[in-house]
Parts: structure tokens; C-alpha cells; sequence
């Protein structure tokens, strides 16, 4: 079992003090183990599983997992949620590089994670998600990871959502070099032209209603089928 | 804050907006001015536990032809469902029913302060409402194995249970039993991340709640009903 001296372990490149990208384990602040319990799920759950993709995160991926868009699209493609509610980039940076890639070998790992990374910058964020991009790429060697964009939050314009755009600008180009990852946005316009976002499409203004996961996954779906339908770009 | 005193579970407060987003007064005033607009026979207010039922069918089948609101915020506290209470969220509705689910995120708070927050929200819907009958929704077990907070949850129920005079206006009712494993373990068929509930885990909780709805509503009288249409 995991224990939390493992915080200690940091994997930093030369002369990089991202807290973005440092693996990080969230800290035990309420007291009932949920999330180290999840963790924990998640590698002895892949145990016996041979999904083709895996999709990781925040609630974003794990909420998805909820409804019935999941059953009905991403079932089908064997796939495997592990996301988990609040995780910011060196969170998920700790999961998969503690176990949660160790037992498979999907083809296509989604990553959707950064909204949360509070207090951190565009540049941080993005630092964040290229260091889980480089962990994907050293523990499975085959697959291609599928960044997909943060989406706008908030009702109305605010900071959050010019960061949130900020950072798909940057991982969008950095990912553009790398064979083994690419870039999808999946806001299907959730930004109206008033400058609002509806609680139709985000109940809270940020975590998605089963009518907004349609319009996301229906062509999330589709650039997976394809993915999973052509040879390795590398 | 940590260098900010700890405030009573019974005090009105608002979230701040620490991420900078403004989402949670973007909830609340949506919600203060859906009371402009509608007439329910039921109000639901709480925690993302209230809010995230909202999003599954559960709501549409059992809830909504109850003429149901739901004014859910995940994260909150006793303290930030009495300062929404006390500020619209109340205003020009005349809801039969409360349904309230609140108090398992007073972190800061002990078992005995938790369930004084509940009841600070139970008494200020009384005084409101005169006439609306308040339900109380136990606090579920949470945390895969058993850990403090099941126990100080548990704890707020028996505090809650002692309480409250039965029979009264306001009731008690404790669905969490149901969902306990043998071995003491939480499943993730009821609870994904050993908190919140997936469509099965509100299944159970719903269909007591549902029966519990239908027999205050049917007890209203007639004359009354009519009177509040
Ligand atoms: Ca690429």
C-alpha cells in the first residue's frame, strides 16, 4: 500500500520548481482516506482489466463516468475511468507514476486536468500536463495521449477562463511536436455571446450536466474511434 | 484562511471566492431569482449531495412532478446555507416541504457544533415557513473504510435523532444504514468516490424520501392546498 512518505519521492527536471508538475499526493486534510482509497482502486481495479483506452483526471473525466454517456460510448471502446474529483496536474502526476499505468497497456490515454490547478499559472499548468504526457510516454511506450483542452468556467468572463484559454493555446503548441500526443478542444461553445455560460449546459459553472456531456463526448467518441482505428503515428 | 477564527456552525456565511471565478453568488442569485418564478410544493437545499441529484434521473421521475426546486451548492456548510436562506433564497416561495441535506463538509466543526448548524437551518426554515413541514436528510457514511468522520457523522445523526420532538415539524430521516457492506467497506456502486452518490446510491435514498414526500403532501388539507396554488 502507498503511504504518504512517498510525497517525498519528487521527480523534478534540472532546475524546475513547478508545484504544477511535482508529484504530489493530496493531502489527508478531511480525514477519511478518499482519496488515497481511490488511488488504490484504480491500480488493483486495472489488474484484470485490458481497457484500449484510459481516461484520467478531475471530476471532469469522473463525473463523465456517472451518466449515461459513458455507457453508451466509451464502454464500448473498453474503456477505464480514473478520475478524481478536485485532482490538479501533480495529482494526477502521483497516480500515474505510483501504479495506476503499471498493470496495462491501453492504446489511447485521455487526459483531461488543470482547472483545478489553483494559484498556479497558464505556464505552470501547462508544465503540469506535458510532465504527465512524459510519464505516459515512459511507462507506455505505444500509447497516444489525447490532452483535451480545459473548458471555460465561471457564468460569466473572469480570470479563470482567460487562464483556462491560455493554457490550451500553450499545450496545443507544445503537443504539436510530439508524435506520441495531440490536442483536442471539446468545448462545443459552451461561452454564449453575452459572455454567459448556462447552468444548462454547467449546473455549477464548471462540472458538466448529462446534456453537456453529449455534446462533448459525441466528437470525443468519433476522434477516439478514428485514433483507435489507424497503426501509431510513431 | 488558517490565521482566520473558526466561526460557530450556526453562524450565516458566505463562500468566499477564493478561486476567482464568482461561481458560488452565481448560484445563489440564479436561485434567488428562480423563487420569482416558480411556485414549489418542495425545496431542496443543501450540499452537492442535493445538487448532483438534480443531474440524474431520479430527479425528473420522483421529484419533479412534486414540483420540486433544488437549491444544491457543492461544498457548502450549515454556515453558507443559513446566509443563502437568510438572503432570497427564501423570499416569495411557499414550499409544503423542506428537504435539507447540509453539514457533512463543516470540516471545522465537531459532531455536537455540526448538528446545532443543522438545527440553526431547521429552526430559521420553521420560522419562515410556519406551515412547511422540515425534513432532514442523516448524514451518510463516507470514506471507504470506517474513519473518523463516519463516526462523527453518525454522531451528528444521534444527536439530531435525540433532539428532535416526534412527532414534530421537523423530521429526521436517516437513509445512510442501507448502504453499509457487511464487512464495513462502502461500495462503489453506491458511491463512486465513497462520498457522493451514484444513480443507484440515490435510488435507495430516494424511494424512503419519495414516500416520506407523498405522505406530507397528501396530509395537507384540501382547502389549504388550494390556497397555495
Ligand atoms: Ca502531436
Amino acid at each position: 500500500m502507498p503511504v504518504f512518505a512517498n510525497t517525498d519521492t519528487k521527480v523534478m527536471s534540472a532546475g524546475d520548481s513547478n508545484p504544477a508538475a511535482t508529484p504530489t499526493t493530496c493531502e489527508e486534510i478531511h480525514g477519511d482516506g478518499r482519496w488515497l482509497s481511490l488511488h488504490n482502486r484504480f491500480v488493483s481495479d486495472s489488474k484484470d482489466k485490458e481497457p484500449d483506452v484510459l481516461f484520467v483526471g478531475d471530476s471532469l473525466i469522473q463525473l463523465m463516468h456517472q451518466f449515461g454517456v459513458w455507457r453508451e460510448l466509451f464502454s464500448p471502446l473498453h474503456a477505464l475511468n480514473f478520475g478524481i474529483g478536485g485532482d490538479a496536474t501533480q495529482h494526477v502526476l502521483w497516480r500515474l507514476s505510483n501504479g495506476e499505468l503499471d498493470n496495462i497497456s491501453p492504446k489511447v490515454v485521455v487526459l483531461w486536468v488543470g482547472t483545478n490547478n489553483q494559484g498556479h499559472t497558464a505556464e505552470q499548468i501547462c508544465g503540469g500536463i506535458l510532465a504527465i504526457v512524459q510519464v505516459i510516454k515512459n511507462k507506455l511506450p505505444l500509447a497516444r495521449t489525447l490532452v483535451l483542452g480545459v473548458l471555460p468556467r465561471g457564468k460569466m468572463p473572469n480570470p479563470l477562463r482567460e487562464r483556462n484559454a491560455l493554457v490550451n493555446q500553450l499545450v496545443a503548441e507544445a503537443v504539436s511536436s510530439l508524435p506520441h500526443a495531440s490536442f483536442l478542444s471539446v468545448d462545443p461553445g459552451f461561452v454564449h455571446s453575452d459572455g454567459s455560460i448556462s447552468h444548462q449546459d454547467m449546473y455549477d459553472y464548471l462540472h458538466l450536466t448529462p446534456q453537456a456531456y453529449q455534446a462533448v463526448c459525441q466528437p470525443l467518441h468519433g476522434h477516439l474511434k478514428s485514433m483507435l482505428d489507424k497503426p501509431a503515428e510513431n | 484562511m488558517s490565521d482566520k477564527p473558526i466561526r460557530p456552525a450556526t453562524e450565516p456565511q458566505p463562500v468566499e471566492d477564493v478561486q476567482g471565478d464568482g461561481r458560488w453568488m452565481a448560484q445563489h442569485t440564479r436561485f434567488v431569482q428562480e423563487c420569482k418564478d416558480a411556485e414549489p410544493d418542495v425545496l431542496f437545499v443543501g450540499d452537492s449531495m442535493v445538487q448532483l441529484m438534480l443531474q440524474h434521473d431520479i430527479w425528473r421521475e420522483m421529484f419533479s412532478p412534486l414540483h420540486a426546486l433544488n437549491f444544491g451548492i457543492g461544498g457548502d456548510t450549515t454556515c453558507n446555507v443559513l446566509w443563502r436562506l437568510q438572503n432570497g433564497e427564501l423570499d416569495n416561495i411557499k414550499p409544503k416541504v423542506v428537504v435539507l441535506w447540509v453539514g457533512t463538509n463543516n470540516h471545522q466543526h465537531t459532531a455536537e457544533q455540526v448538528a446545532e448548524g443543522i438545527l440553526a437551518v431547521a429552526q430559521l426554515l420553521t420560522s419562515r415557513l410556519p406551515k412547511a413541514k422540515v425534513i432532514i436528510l442523516g448524514l451518510l457514511p463516507r470514506g471507504e473504510r470506517p474513519n473518523p468522520l463516519r463516526e462523527k457523522n453518525s454522531a451528528v445523526n444521534g444527536l439530531l435523532r435525540s433532539r428532535l420532538p416526534r412527532p414534530g415539524q421537523v423530521l429526521l430521516l436517516d437513509a445512510g444504514p442501507g448502504l453499509l457492506q457487511p464487512d464495513g467497506s462502502l461500495s462503489q456502486r453506491d458511491m463512486f468516490d465513497f462520498l457522493h452518490l451514484t444513480a443507484a446510491g440515490y435510488a435507495a435514498v430516494a424511494k424512503p424520501l419519495s414516500e416520506l414526500l407523498l405522505q406530507i403532501l397528501e396530509e395537507t388539507p384540501e382547502e389549504r392546498r388550494a390556497s397555495l396554488v
